[in-house]
């Protein structure tokens, strides 16, 4: 178990809102802003008195800083300095920490990126989405080809690894089109790349539009599944070839670039999540994950009234989320470690694994388990196996079995 | 009370034509039951027959009505299902009557289940008075109406009484006209006792209850009786009579109505138009017109978790106690498992029953293709009688096959004529007659298969005419047909829950529909899914359902883990809710496509 922290702190604040996104994140006035920074410096400061208070582990190292969004580059150099600052004065930063900042292209004001090195970032994650212009421009983004490409160099200039995300079935995107975006980041050399798929759901607008039948924000022009699913798999096959690996469904980086922060979620190493719709885990004195997350409302986060309830995953979920978080990863599972942290209870999942092998979704090397490429397609569908199986309640009945008979 | 002062009558209307607003009329004018008390309809005593707006069961209520001529007369109430269904049970409670309100629309005219049940009330010997009703309307047209009831019923009209059971208007007049139109029974107080059964059902409290009309001598309390279909005796325990109120009383004499609690346990033995007799001092026949019902319909009924088959069983046991019109036996499917192919008197009931099963036992049901008992001639000569797809024998041993046919009688106006022409003709139907009962209505007459009834025949007809034609049939026969059993495979197995027994030449469009409504049903899987239909070893329709090819949660929203596990949850579920045949998760639905399939070709 990691001894360090990693820190996702959310900046909700976008120049636009695109079409595709379903992330608590909007466009709000620059004072806004200010109001924002300072409630989430309180949290960063109140988050010790916080866990003690309830009873929850909280690393005092942290390994990893992330800033999401929304789009943190929205933010005044001097705001992100005021984060940080307060990341200073509660936790301890490791040396070598990895430090990511969400970036829009073209929008990386000159003296934000003099305050990204002086606060030691390491990464800068750039949402690209498309490499063609038409398409980025029909989605909401406000950049071109020629200013990713302008960023990315001066971004390494200054020390900076580079992530860049892609999404597949952007409307009028075509199998052609796609390769043309990927075939552009393979060409900008970056350490890292994640490749998404649109995702159609009630919480974007292109999404209700989509889900309703409608024609606006090119929803017409969206690909079939099929084709998307297909554009998919090419890609990840491009990025391979240009040796960046497949570490994780959607995550492809460099040997040893691997953004050690996502690698959390999977690997369920504690996380403290700060702002708008953040999300944590951290571990309760037994030991027992403890899950919690912030409102997605910004008034009611700023007014600071909502304060999520935690929820302690009980031995069956954590041993469930395991399988499903662990299978994200090329690697995918160990049996071995499953077996240290679970004992016998892993065993109740031979019969889905085997199954799951049988139907060409999982391969097993070893002691290891992981998604087949079909499988990793088909993911869900693979974790929801691992769902609902009744684990811990047939132990408990046998350990019942060492009562004396008479009181049965 | 003496005979003369008794009147027993009947109410015959369609649905909608304000059967039950008359009823609560009448039991108000007569104070049975105050303004206060009266609930909305007071004799549609189930959820569910309030709601459909249909009689169900029968009910019977004593009414005291103070005549204009000062005389005090009591007025039975004989209430009658609504529905072709339930025909027989109608025959009987009108066989306890002497005569019949015949209610119609002003502003719709004669439908055919009145007509029916006119006919029926007829040939039971019944002195009818028409009632002409919503007179309120602003469409209402009197003289029209009487004139379809003259041409149509057959009976003179020119009393017919005008009347608004929703204002009340002139509702006072019909009681008037019950006294002095209506006969009283005749019989015999002192003779060997013949009393009629016209229905029953089991009480949680009391046992089996049964409304009887006493037609000759005296049932007594503490009497020993004896049912003369069946032989079986038992001690009358109380009786009483319903106003609507139960009020117990010592006896029944002839001409009289009401209910009785014997030692029955069973509600099977008191069969609808029984006679029921004294033990000591039985009558020397039994009443005529007394059928043992028969199961027109029938369908596999299976829950959809297949561990809640006990439940079933159990609920439909409790559902027997009331209802012993439906048959059933246990049956298995390799598809679904264990469950019951249960036998109905008609679509209506088998709704009924399935409505009742998840309403009041909340199960999930999965129920097949309704279908009908064929009789088939095998070439080894025996004769069988099949209901079930899944024991239809190979065809190579079938000699012949016969199926029952009913006689159908559709009275709609004449525009929607041409669409159900084509309708009937393209359900085998041939025609018996066609005839003008006024100058724009037209009755037809036709006879049908009933398998071709049984499948989407009502919902069709219903759209051609836009609602306007009413259907009433009675079984008339059989046919010889070449009939095939048409097997539905998916991924090459057959799922014989699935499968369905049609007419040799639409086997092959039927199989063709069949397949492309299943394709639409069954969501994408892992794996590609063969959809085909068969007549024995010969495929005559194939779809494919194509391979889903992604299902993924590409984003990590920020180390939300509980969206994810939501996600998967939700989508485990929709699986559960789905029966696996093989690899293959079909969803309920598609077991009732091949309604579906004629949902689609009506519209």
């Amino acid at each position: 178990m990691s001894k360090t922290l990693g820190l996702y702190i959310s900046v909700p604040f976008c120049r636009a809102k695109c079409t595709y996104c379903n992330f608590a994140s909007g466009v709000f006035p620059a004072s806004e802003h200010g109001r924002y920074v300072t409630r989430v410096c309180e949290a960063i400061r109140g988050a010790r008195a916080r866990a003690e208070r309830e009873g929850w582990c909280l690393p005092g190292r942290v390994g990893s800083i992330y800033l999401g969004g929304g789009t943190p580059s929205t933010l005044e150099a001097e705001r992100l300095r005021e984060i940080f600052g307060a990341i200073e004065e509660s936790f301890a930063v490791e040396r070598d920490a990895e430090i990511t900042v969400e970036c829009a292209p073209g929008q990386i004001a000159a003296d934000f990126l003099k305050a990204m090195v002086e606060v030691h970032a390491t990464r800068v994650s750039l949402g690209v989405q498309s490499m063609v212009d038409a398409e980025a421009a029909a989605t909401g983004r406000m950049h071109t080809r020629a200013v990713v490409e302008e960023d990315v160099r001066w971004l390494r200039e200054a020390g900076l690894a580079v992530n860049v995300d892609l999404i597949a079935g952007l409307p009028g995107q075509t199998m052609t089109s796609w390769m043309e975006s990927v075939e552009a980041v393979c060409g900008l050399g970056v350490e890292h790349a994640s490749l998404y798929m649109l995702e159609v759901d009630e919480d974007s607008r292109l999404g209700r539009e989509l889900i309703g039948g409608g024609a606006r924000y090119g929803a017409g022009l969206v690909a079939t599944d099929d084709a998307v699913a297909a554009m998919y798999e090419a890609g990840c096959a491009r990025l391979e070839q240009a040796g960046l690996r497949q570490y994780e469904i959607s995550n492809f980086a460099r040997p040893g670039a691997e953004s050690r922060h996502n690698l959390r979620y999977w690997r369920r190493e504690p996380y403290l999540g700060v702002g708008l719709d953040a999300h944590s885990m951290l571990r309760n004195r037994e030991g027992r994950p403890v899950r919690f997350g912030n409102t997605d409302e910004l008034s009611e986060y700023l007014a600071g009234t909502a304060e999520g309830s935690a929820e302690v995953v009980d031995r069956a979920a954590e041993l469930e989320e395991a399988w499903f978080l662990g299978l994200r990863l090329a690697d995918g599972v160990s049996l071995t470690a499953m077996r240290a942290e679970f004992g016998d209870a892993v065993a109740r999942f031979d019969g889905v694994v085997t199954k799951l092998v049988d139907d060409g979704l999982l391969r097993r090397e070893g002691d290891r388990v992981a998604l087949t490429m079909r499988g990793r397609m088909l993911s869900n569908e693979v974790f929801a196996e691992f769902i609902g199986i009744p684990v811990f309640g047939v132990i408990a009945k046998d350990e019942s079995s060492d009562l004396p008979l008479l009181t049965r | 009370m003496d005979t003369r002062h008794i009147r027993n009558f009947a109410i015959i209307a369609h649905i909608d034509h304000g059967k039950s607003t008359l009823s609560d009329r009448l039991l108000e004018l007569t104070g049975s039951v105050s303004a206060r008390e009266m609930q909305a309809q007071v004799l549609d005593a189930m959820d569910l027959e309030r709601e459909r707006g249909i009689t169900i069961k029968a009910h019977a209520v004593r009414m005291l009505y103070k005549a204009k001529d000062g005389e005090l007369y009591q007025l039975n109430l004989i209430d009658t299902p609504g529905h072709v269904d339930f025909s027989y049970e109608v025959s009987r409670s009108l066989a306890s009557c002497e005569g019949a309100l015949l209610v119609v629309d002003a502003t719709q005219g004669v439908e055919a289940q009145t007509l029916a049940n006119a006919y029926l009330a007829i040939s039971n010997g019944l002195d009818m008075i028409p009632v002409i009703n919503k007179i309120d309307l602003p469409s209402a047209d009197v003289v029209r109406t009487q004139e379809m009831i003259e041409n149509a019923v057959g009976i003179d009209a020119t009393d017919a009484i005008p009347v608004s059971a929703k204002t009340g208007e002139n509702v006072e007049a019909i009681l008037e006209a019950i006294v002095h139109r209506l006969p009283p029974p005749t019989g015999d107080p002192d003779a060997p006792l013949q009393a009629l059964i016209f229905d029953s059902w089991f009480d949680a409290y009391r046992g089996v209850i049964v409304l009887t009309r006493v037609m000759q001598g005296t049932l007594r309390r503490g009497a020993r009786i004896r049912l003369m279909s069946n032989g079986r005796v038992f001690d009358v325990e109380s009786m009483g009579v319903l106003t609507p109120k139960p009020v117990e009383v010592s006896e029944l004499a002839a001409g009289e109505v009401g209910f009785f609690v014997a030692t029955i346990k069973n509600v099977g033995d008191t069969k609808i138009g029984d006679t029921i007799t004294e033990d000591g001092r039985p009558a020397p026949a039994a009443l005529p017109g007394f059928e043992d019902i028969k199961s027109m319909v029938f369908a596999g009924l299976y829950t959809v978790d297949s561990h809640e088959h006990t439940l079933l069983r159990e609920a439909l046991e409790k559902l027997r106690l009331n209802d012993s019109s439906f048959s059933m036996e246990p049956e298995s499917s390799a598809a679904l498992g264990f469950g019951f192919r249960c036998g109905f008197l008609g679509l209506l009931h088998m709704e009924i029953i399935q409505e009742r099963l998840e309403r009041e036992f909340d199960l999930d049901l999965i129920t097949t293709a309704p279908g009908v008992r064929y009789k088939i001639r095998l070439t080894d000569g025996s004769e069988i009688e099949v209901d079930n797809p899944s024991r239809w024998p190979n065809p190579s041993e079938i000699e012949e096959v016969e199926e029952p046919v009913i006689r159908a009688t559709i009275l709609t106006n004449e525009e929607y004529v041409g669409g159900i022409l084509k309708l009937v003709e393209e359900k085998r139907g041939r025609q018996q007659n066609f005839e003008y009962v006024t100058p724009t209505r037209v009755m037809l007459t036709y006879e049908l298969p009933l398998n071709e009834i049984v499948l989407d025949f009502y919902d069709r007809l219903k759209s051609v005419s836009r609602g306007y034609a009413s259907l009433d049939y009675s079984l008339s026969g059989t046919w010889s047909s070449p009939m095939v059993k048409l097997d539905i495979l998916v991924s090459g197995e057959p799922v014989d829950a699935l499968s369905i027994i049609v007419h040799r030449d639409f086997a092959y469009e039927r199989g063709k529909a069949l397949v492309s409504k299943m394709r639409e049903l069954i969501p994408r899987q892992q794996f590609e899914v063969a959809i085909q239909a068969a007549i024995g070893s010969k495929i005559v329709a194939r779809e494919t359902v194509a391979a889903l090819r992604k299902n993924v949660l590409a984003k990590c929203y920020g180390g939300d883990i509980s969206r994810k596990r939501k996600l998967l949850e939700k989508q485990k579920e929709g699986k559960k809710r789905m029966k696996r045949i093989g690899k293959v998760d079909i969803p309920q639905e598609a077991f009732l496509a091949v309604l579906k399939v004629g949902e689609d070709a009506g519209k």
